[in-house]
């Protein structure tokens, strides 16, 4: 009993827990102003909205990777998304519903993947750009199931778009993101900062 | 934000703000993975209109403010439509800027927004109706949902309410400092609201460690019931909606 214990990973600690939350409402915050700019967006371009909506399906990637970069532990991303997906259906209303749920778990575990592929300790461009690819790629077979897309012509298209968005948007710019947050020396309390040698606390003169 | 919070609960509250929370979010849950095999209009139509019934007769919208909250499920079913008519193989019905809208098109984009205005619906009528700190209680002891998250997603709730007119604040901010390009000065007002989360979530994760959070098993004051008649209401919703799938 007391060897498994011994075994089992130390859980999160309580700082980490609050920021993995509060790093998913604030996306799931951001995430639903998105969406209101979606819907606005398809009613203006009509059939071809649909398309420009693709173009920006990678910013709904963005929680798994920040959080997984800030507190690099297991299973970070997936529960980021999915906090930003329950703040989205159940404190602010979303018309995909609960099933939200599913699709942000596997973008969660599509984005985490190859962060966990690299045991945390990498996150160089490439890094963040395939984690953006496979949150799109593995969260569009469940999009395709759930709105009836295959055998439409479209289908290619909006895979190539979609994956080329979570490039983009939910690896690259996450990427910036997390350099941003860094420079801010918001984050040197975590792993993150840890990992870069900083002494939480210690008062740095930061030069941009 | 859809201005449906409910501003208190609950033994005296409507029929659908008695109910207990995690029962709701459990019917919500069904109701979602139920439309995923509907595609039949006439179902879907019924289930919403009921849903339109049900929430306004269980819960404090009016109808004028349920038709406001039906208005980004509106726009998000238009956009379905749209999409769905002119990239459906099938015979055309007619065409629109060189653009075959075909039977099938219309029929499938229609399903897709009917759904989409019901599990709004539905949603809308969960919002009015369920409290914030009722729903983490009642996840807590009736789901099993572990007070770290709860908590913590309480706490960040709070920081959610405020969130808009943080926005406001730094979007006023730069105005006044003379903004350049709209895109990187949105993107530069993310990473200030993102650091002020993230502090402020340091100075939470302090006060929940100081206040015992995670020490041992935790009492509520209010404590949220399920009783006998949550399972009634779980019935009846889920016979009503097993009659119409049957009959319609």
């Amino acid at each position: 009993m007391s060897t498994e214990l011994g075994r089992r990973a130390p859980r999160l600690a309580l700082k980490d827990v609050v920021l993995m939350v509060t790093l998913g409402v604030v996306f799931g915050f951001l995430y639903w102003v998105f969406v209101q700019a979606w819907n606005g967006l398809a009613v203006l371009m009509g059939p071809a909205g649909d398309l420009a909506q693709h173009v920006l399906l990678g910013a709904w990637l963005l929680a798994a990777p920040v959080a997984v970069a800030v507190i690099r532990r297991p299973l970070v991303g997936v529960i980021a998304e999915v906090i930003a997906a329950v703040v989205e259906v159940f404190f602010l209303g979303s018309p995909v519903g609960p099933l939200l749920l599913v699709a942000a778990a596997l973008q969660g575990i599509g984005s985490e993947l190859p962060f966990a592929l690299g045991r945390y300790r990498h996150f160089g461009w490439a890094r963040y750009a395939a984690s953006g690819a496979a949150g799109a790629a593995l969260v569009f077979v469940f999009t395709a199931f759930r709105d009836a897309w295959w055998g439409t012509d479209l289908l290619t298209v909006r895979l190539l778009v979609q994956v080329a968005s979570g490039v983009v948007l939910g690896g690259l710019l996450a990427k910036v993101l997390v350099d941003a947050l860094a420079r801010t020396g918001a984050v040197d309390g975590f792993a993150i900062g840890r990992a870069q040698g900083v002494i939480p606390g210690r008062y740095e003169r930061r030069v941009r | 934000m859809t201005d449906t919070q409910p501003t208190g609960t609950q033994p005296t509250g409507t029929l659908l703000e008695r109910r207990n929370p995690t029962v709701k979010v459990a019917l919500l849950c069904a109701v979602s993975l139920t439309t995923l095999f509907l595609f039949d209009l006439s179902v879907l139509a019924w289930l919403w209109g009921l849903g339109v019934v049900g929430a306004l007769a269980t819960t404090r919208l009016g109808a004028r403010r349920l038709v406001l909250a039906h208005a980004p499920f509106v726009a998000f079913g238009v956009g379905l439509v749209a999409v769905n008519a002119v990239t459906r193989p099938g015979p055309a019905l007619v065409t629109v800027l060189g653009m075959d809208v075909t039977r099938a098109g219309l029929a499938v984009g229609a399903a897709l927004a009917l759904r989409a205005l019901l599990i709004g619906v539905v949603t809308v009528a969960f919002l009015a109706s369920t409290p914030p700190r009722e729903l983490m209680v009642s996840l807590t002891r009736h789901a099993r949902l572990s007070p770290r998250y709860a908590y913590a997603l309480l706490a960040a709730h709070r920081m959610l309410t405020a969130m808009p007119r943080r926005w406001a604040t730094i979007r006023a901010a730069q105005a006044v400092r003379g903004s350049g390009p709209a895109l990187p000065e949105a993107g530069r007002a993310v990473v200030t609201l993102l650091v002020g989360a993230i502090r402020g979530a340091e100075r939470t994760a302090l006060a929940l460690e100081s206040r015992g959070l995670g020490s041992g098993p935790r009492s509520v004051w209010h404590v949220v019931p399920l009783t006998w008649a949550d399972g009634v209401f779980a019935v009846v919703v889920t016979g009503v909606a097993g009659a119409v799938l049957a009959f319609a």
